[in-house]
């Protein structure tokens, strides 16, 4: 048996944390690395295009020039509005497969526990995360799972508007119940993709700019973080994973031979507990 | 470049409803539906003095059309010729449109899921014909003609017999068919297929007024999160996590 592995985090030496920073961590299958990717190619294009296609005064925010240039990149609005389209029935048939074949890795209730279920040290992650950011406070933050409390807050929204978004582009697309349900379609449409926009502000600066989660924008690449960084950002993975590697070593070290039972011992299994012989 | 108008001379129509079926013939209009019509207008005056008459209704391809901003596609638009017309391309048939028209002149094809409705027979013009209701019409009670042209029979009806809209004072969008008749005619349209005021659907009315400052609000005060910090990030440094 190796070392007891830490319930709480504790501060390491300059060497643990060297070696540490040496060891990495598989944080994400390919196929998911893939999908982000994917995913995020998706939402630039139809962001895009999406905002070139709301020309009316009422409803539009994106400036003049920018319906005209898009409108010039695509030839017309209407090619412009088939490429959304396309785009859009290409990213639901991805998630559709990605639903069906990940179905029981990823969308199960205790996975998805893993991803959107806020406890409490969650809940105070959040508190002091903004506090920090804020420069109010230099509490240490409660130790995180897989998923920070900023990172659950976000999938719980995407996981609630893209559902929305893909059933209201759908019924725009394809004039599904009519004329009443497509205009109220089309207004949900923008709110959940406003929504989750807001949300992407804080998603692409925390992943791409904020300097203590750069090894978790480089995850999205590579697949894995370094223990160091699962160490200080989700301790609560981090022990998971050790005590999963510990059941592994365990499984695998040949146990000592079991001793001999004794003549006395022998006796008494081979005999009924009342003592009468089999 | 042309200026197109079409005018209908209550005097001469008879109701026969012609137009209205070779306007449904050409364009395939589904049942229920027209992308023109003859109604009466009931009766005016005392007997034996009485008037009757006919409203030939369509789109009046306005100067200030209102079904044109309420578009959020902008499937509807008005081409130089000032025909408003739908690229059904564009069109997805929220009907966003149809309650913006003071004139009940348009309709969501449920067949196709789009707006459709009158475009003078655009495809038409373009080959040289006339409308097909004008091209129909027994009694040659619809003109349809260019107002740039002082010779053509549409200008003169217009300019100089005094065909008129049919407008009021809270909605006067400069609409481009004409009615040519009596005082009688006039008093009766008026009575009954005055323009309504153009309404909002309900989802646009919220996207405007509410959903349009909500998100930008969200998106703003996020924006805003993520500047401080990256302005914080910038004057204190950056702070390497291995430290």
């Amino acid at each position: 048996m190796g070392t007891a592995i830490q319930t709480v985090p504790t501060p390491l030496t300059s060497d643990q944390a060297a070696a540490m920073a040496q060891q990495q961590i598989k944080k994400h299958h390919v196929a998911i690395v893939l999908l982000h990717w994917f995913n995020a190619t998706t939402w630039l294009l139809e962001l895009a295009t999406g905002a070139g296609l709301i020309v009316s005064p009422y409803y539009r925010f994106a400036p003049i020039w920018y319906l005209q240039m898009m409108e010039g990149i695509f030839g017309s609005r209407a090619n412009m509005l088939r490429f959304h389209i396309a785009v859009g029935l290409t990213w639901i048939t991805v998630f559709l497969v990605y639903a069906i074949f990940g179905f029981r890795n990823y969308l199960h209730t205790e996975v998805l526990q893993h991803e959107i279920g806020l406890d409490a040290d969650d809940l105070r992650w959040l508190k002091i995360r903004t506090l920090l950011l804020l420069g109010r406070t230099d509490e240490p933050l409660p130790p995180q799972g897989v998923y920070n409390a900023g990172q659950k807050l976000f999938a719980l929204l995407v996981y609630s508007a893209i559902p929305v978004i893909m059933l209201t582009g759908l019924t725009m697309t394809f004039h599904w119940f009519g004329t009443v349900i497509v205009a109220w379609a089309m207004v949900l449409h923008y709110f959940a993709v406003g929504l989750v926009v807001s949300g992407l502000m804080i998603h692409v600066y925390m992943g791409a700019v904020f300097p203590e989660e750069k090894p978790a924008f480089y995850s999205m690449i590579t697949g894995v973080v370094n223990e160091l960084y699962a160490y200080h950002h989700h301790f609560k993975w981090w022990r998971e994973v050790k005590v999963q590697e510990q059941r592994w070593r365990d499984e695998l070290t040949p146990k000592p031979e079991v001793e001999e039972p004794s003549p006395a011992e022998k006796a008494d299994l081979n005999s009924e507990p009342d003592g009468a012989p089999r | 470049m042309p200026r197109f108008a079409m005018v209908i001379d209550q005097e001469r129509c008879v109701g026969c409803q012609s137009c209205t079926v070779a306007c449904k013939s050409e364009w395939d209009v589904p049942n229920g539906f027209a992308r023109t019509r003859v109604r009466q207008t009931g009766v005016v005056g005392s007997f034996p003095k009485l008037t009757t008459s006919f409203y030939v209704s369509q789109c009046n391809h306005c100067d200030r059309p209102t079904c044109v901003p309420a578009c959020p596609t902008g499937a509807t638009y008005q081409d130089k010729t000032g025909i408003v017309r739908v690229n059904r391309d564009l069109c997805i048939g929220c009907g966003a449109c149809v309650a913006a028209c003071p004139y009940g002149a348009r309709y969501v094809n449920a067949k196709i899921g789009k707006v459709d409705k009158c475009d003078f027979c655009a495809s038409r013009l373009e080959n040289g014909l006339q409308p097909a209701c004008v091209a129909t019409c027994p009694a040659h009670a619809k003109v349809f003609g260019n107002l740039e042209d002082s010779s053509s029979e549409a200008f003169q009806l217009v300019y100089r017999q005094g065909a008129h809209r049919v407008e009021t004072t809270q909605v006067a969008i400069g609409p481009n068919v004409y009615y040519a008749g009596k005082p009688e005619h006039t008093e009766l349209l008026m009575a009954g297929f005055a323009p309504q005021l153009p309404r909002t659907i309900a989802p646009g009315k919220i996207w405007s007024s509410l959903l349009n400052k909500f998100v930008f609000l969200a998106v703003g005060a996020t924006f805003l999160g993520q500047a401080v910090a990256f302005f914080r990030q910038l004057s204190v440094g950056e702070k390497q996590f291995e430290d």
